[in-house]
Order: C-alpha cells, then structure tokens, then sequence
C-alpha cells in the first residue's frame, strides 16, 4: 500500500473528509460568498452600491478576497499584557471546534458513507448539539486573555448570550427530535420524506432554533458582543493580523455548521435526493443538496444585516427568556403532539 | 414658572402581536428593496454629475476687461486673490511701456465663495460650472497671470457621462442621464 493510498484512505475517511473539505475548504468559500452578500444586500436595501471597484463585473466580489490577502499579511501585534497561550489558542482552538459537528453529521442515508458507526448514529444529533456548545467558551476566553476593559465586557457580554441562547438552541433541535422520536439525524431525515419537512410541520420549534443560531454566531439583531460602536470589537478588540481574521471566520464556520444541522433536522436534508448506491450518488450529491440548503440559510442569516438594528443586551435577554424559551418548549409539546396523532 | 401637576401616562405596553407584525413589516420593507433596489450612488468617475450654469466653480479672469480696480482682492475673505504689477505696452504710446495692476489667484487658499466675482465692476472675473480639478502638488495651485486666463481642462467630462441628481415625488433622489429630458 503506497502513501498516496494511504493519504486517500485518510481524506477519503467520511469525518475527516467532511471536516477538512466540506467544513473548512466549503466554510471558507461561504465565508467569503456570505461576507460579500452581507455587504451588497446592505447595500441594495439602503440605496448604496457596495463593494465595486476591485471587480465591476463580478460585483466586486475580488474586494473579499483582496481582504484576505490584507489579513494574512498583516503584521499580528501581540501586546506585551496579554496572557499569550490562551490568546493564541483561543481563535484556533473557537474555529476548530466550530468545524468538529459535521464530524457527526451525516450526509447521506447510504451506511456506507455515514461518518460514525450505525451504533453510535443513533446519538449523532445529541453528540453534535454537545459539540456545538464548545466554542463561545473559547471567545470568552480570547476576551479574558486580552487583558484590555473592552476586550472583557466583550466577553461577559458573550457570556450572557450563551446562557440565554444554548438551552433554546438545544431545546429547538430536540423539538425535531420530538415530532420524529428519535436522535438518529439519518432518521430524522427520513421522517421528512419529500416534501414534509419539520419546518413547515413544527414551525416553533424551527423559528427557535433559527433565532438561536442568529444569536450564537452574532449575527445582526444580536451583535451585541462584537458591536462596534459601543465596544470597539468586543473579545477581538486586541487582535490583528491573521488571528482576527481566523476569530472572524470562526463566527462563520460555526454558522455554516450549525446551518447544516438546521437543513438536515428542519429542513429536509438531502431530500428531493434519494441517495443510492456508488460514491456519486450515495455520498456527494446529497451532502451538495445538504451544502446548498445550508447555504441558503447562512445567506438569509446574512440578508438579516441589512434591515435590523441591534438589540441592546436586555432587549436580547427579553426576547430570549420570555419568548424563545417559551416557543421552543412549545415546539417540543407540538412535536410530541404530532408523534402522538401519527403525523409524521 | 409654578409646578404643573398632571397625570403621566405609561406608554402603552407591546404586546407579542405587535412585534411579531412589526418584525414581518419591516422584512417586508427589506425584501422590497434587495428585490426591487433604487440606488441613488453616483458612481463618480463614470457618471459625474452635470451641474447648473450659476455654479460657483473655478475662477477665470478676463485680462481685456480688468480695470485694476482691486475689489476683488480687497474683499476676498481667504485672502487668496492678491493684485500684482505686470509691465506691458502701453496702447495709446507703444514705444513706451507702462505698469499696470492684475489680480491672480492661489486656490490653496480659495474658498469659492464667488465675492470677487460678484464685486468685479467690469464683469472681468466668471465662474465655470466644474469644480472637480486634480493638482500633483501645491506649487500647481498658484495661478500666475497666463493660467488664469484659461479655464483649466475638465478631465472627468472626457472620461464619465453627465447625469443630474434630482427629486423625484415617489422614488426620491433619483439620477437623470442629461440629454434625456434632464
């Protein structure tokens, strides 16, 4: 057996595959793409332009990438008061575990392709809604480390949020697992069948667990750590360089995670495709349907920019206790409902 | 002035219809617009904006009309329009040569304010309708004599497509291409 057989069998493995190639190379990708259509749908609802000059014809879509160049060569300022290993490990460790959920999430209903053993599937909704909660310790931590007054309120302003967003966030997705009884993602999936997906039969429980991921990634109504105009950029005050960028783009790497639980839990997964024998049909076509459905929820996720102002913390914490919470427990009772009269 | 007394009134609490339907509206408004955008960015050097006759743009002097009379350097505000003596021939004696006064300008210092032009007893000084002239360095912007005589070359014009900016009833600002109806 030759290294490169070697090194394939390795990529070719479904979870380092799908970590390594659907999450990092595709979250990289819909980073820029859901960046650029951030700015222009801004730009188009409020009458502007938005990005233009670096390529008229694309849009100026090139102005991302331009960007990331800026940030990979810009000089990294580390302050002499920074606690240095958690301020170094934090970024990197937030986007690598923003990534380590599609480690269990399948892509397909063909076993052969499934990323863990059919045993251990069974969990696979529980065990990646335990991975997604990793990752805001990791902010506060780089908020900490910092050692900087912005930096910190940042940070506890992360805290905050997390504990109003994480019990909605779980209990929407439970509220799928509800309506079908099961944890099995591959199960889930086939409850839905064609055209009855969980979001149109248990509609609370998905507003929930949408409104949650807008709010665990930061996203616009809920940018209350990272708001500029009152601390300067929250947890990422102190960082420059290639470490920003990598905190950034860990914001989006765990949107578009947590946007593919959405699409497989909520939103059909690789339904209208029925996946089939062979590598084609059983394992990339679907996880392009999945992809593209998760897509389309980062994008709406993004357009939110572009019409909402930003919440202050308390008007955050509001919504989250006294409406989120109650419509997500209401999506469990409708769920269990459903399961009950035979619906789905 | 007595204290008022009266009754304060809470505002009336929102109820959960309420924001729901505010939250649907102004999606609504937003879908509206990414569906249907009305842009009003000019995008500069391509469209430049066509601008009126009565504009108060650069300042050209018109040597034949000048009576040396200073107005315009006694009112400037900036002091940026400062008379000097140039020798030239003298029309009624040829042989001999005479002195006369002629402003020149130093547009670092120019607020285009448009008094010299507006106290210029012989109509010596105009305005033209640009504004948007691109200098390498300061030294440029001092105008003798010679310079400021001709109007400098609107190098936009050659390059951008005039549009006027105007006020639509229901649309707001909108941009007009001129030459249609503009």
């Amino acid at each position: 057996m030759s290294l490169a057989e070697v090194a394939a069998a390795i990529i070719g493995w479904p979870p380092v595959w799908q970590v390594l190639v659907i999450g990092f190379l595709g979250s990289l990708v819909i980073a820029v793409l859901a960046v650029w259509f951030e700015r222009k749908a801004a730009a188009r609802v409020q009458r502007r332009l938005g990005p233009y000059w670096a390529s008229p014809r694309l849009g100026g879509l090139l102005h991302l990438i331009a960007d990331m160049v800026r940030y990979a060569f810009q000089y990294p300022i580390i302050p002499r008061t920074v606690d240095l290993i958690p301020f170094l490990a934090a970024p990197i460790a937030g986007m690598v575990i923003a990534l380590l959920p599609l480690a269990v999430v399948p892509f397909t209903s063909n076993p052969a392709y499934w990323p863990l053993p059919p045993s251990a599937m069974e969990y696979s909704l529980l065990i990646a809604l335990a991975i997604v909660t990793l990752p805001p310790i990791f902010i506060i931590a780089a908020g900490w480390a910092s050692n900087n007054p912005f930096a910190v309120i940042g940070g506890v302003r992360e805290a905050f949020i997390i504990v109003a967003y994480e019990l909605i966030a779980i209990l929407g997705f439970l509220g799928a697992a509800a309506s079908t009884g099961t944890f099995n993602l591959v199960a889930i999936v086939e409850a839905q069948g064609g055209i009855m997906w969980l979001a149109i039969l248990n509609p609370l429980a998905f507003l929930a667990a949408f409104i949650a991921i807008v709010m665990s990634t930061s996203a616009f109504p809920f940018e209350i750590p990272e708001s500029e105009p009152e601390v300067v950029a929250g947890p990422f005050t102190e960082y420059s360089g290639l470490l920003y960028a990598l905190n950034m783009g860990g914001a989006y790497m765990r949107r578009f995670a947590l946007s593919i639980i959405l699409a497989l839990t909520f939103l059909g997964g690789w339904y209208p495709l029925v996946p089939g024998e062979g590598l084609l049909m059983g394992y990339i076509l679907p996880s392009v349907v999945v992809v593209v459905k998760a897509v389309i929820v980062v994008l709406a996720i993004s357009f939110l920019r572009a019409v909402y102002g930003r919440y202050r913390l308390d008007q955050a914490l509001d919504l989250a206790w006294k409406i989120l919470l109650p419509m997500a427990l209401a999506g469990i009772a409708l769920g269990l409902f459903e399961a009950s009269i035979g619906l789905t | 002035m007595a204290p008022r007394i009266g009754l304060k009134s809470l505002e009336k609490r929102r109820t959960l219809i309420d924001g729901v339907r505010s939250n649907l509206h102004v999606l609504a408004i937003g879908v509206k617009y990414f569906v249907n955008p009305r842009r009003m960015t000019l995008v500069y050097p391509k469209e430049y904006p066509r601008l009126s006759e009565g504009y108060r743009g650069f300042i050209i002097l018109e040597k034949k009309k000048c009576i040396s009379c200073a107005a315009c350097a006694r009112i400037c505000p900036s002091a940026a329009m400062k008379m000097i003596r140039v020798m030239e021939p003298d029309p009624k004696h040829p042989e001999k040569p005479r002195m006369k006064q002629y402003p020149v300008i130093n547009y670092q210092r120019c607020i285009f304010c448009g008094y010299c032009v507006d106290v210029c007893p012989t109509e010596a000084l105009y305005h033209v309708n640009y504004h948007d002239v691109v200098y390498d360095n300061l030294a440029e912007m001092f105008w003798d004599l010679d310079t400021f005589q001709k109007e400098p070359e609107y190098k936009t014009a050659l390059e951008g497509r005039p549009v006027r900016i105007m006020v639509h009833e229901e649309l707001g600002l909108i941009k007009v291409p001129v030459g249609e109806g503009g």
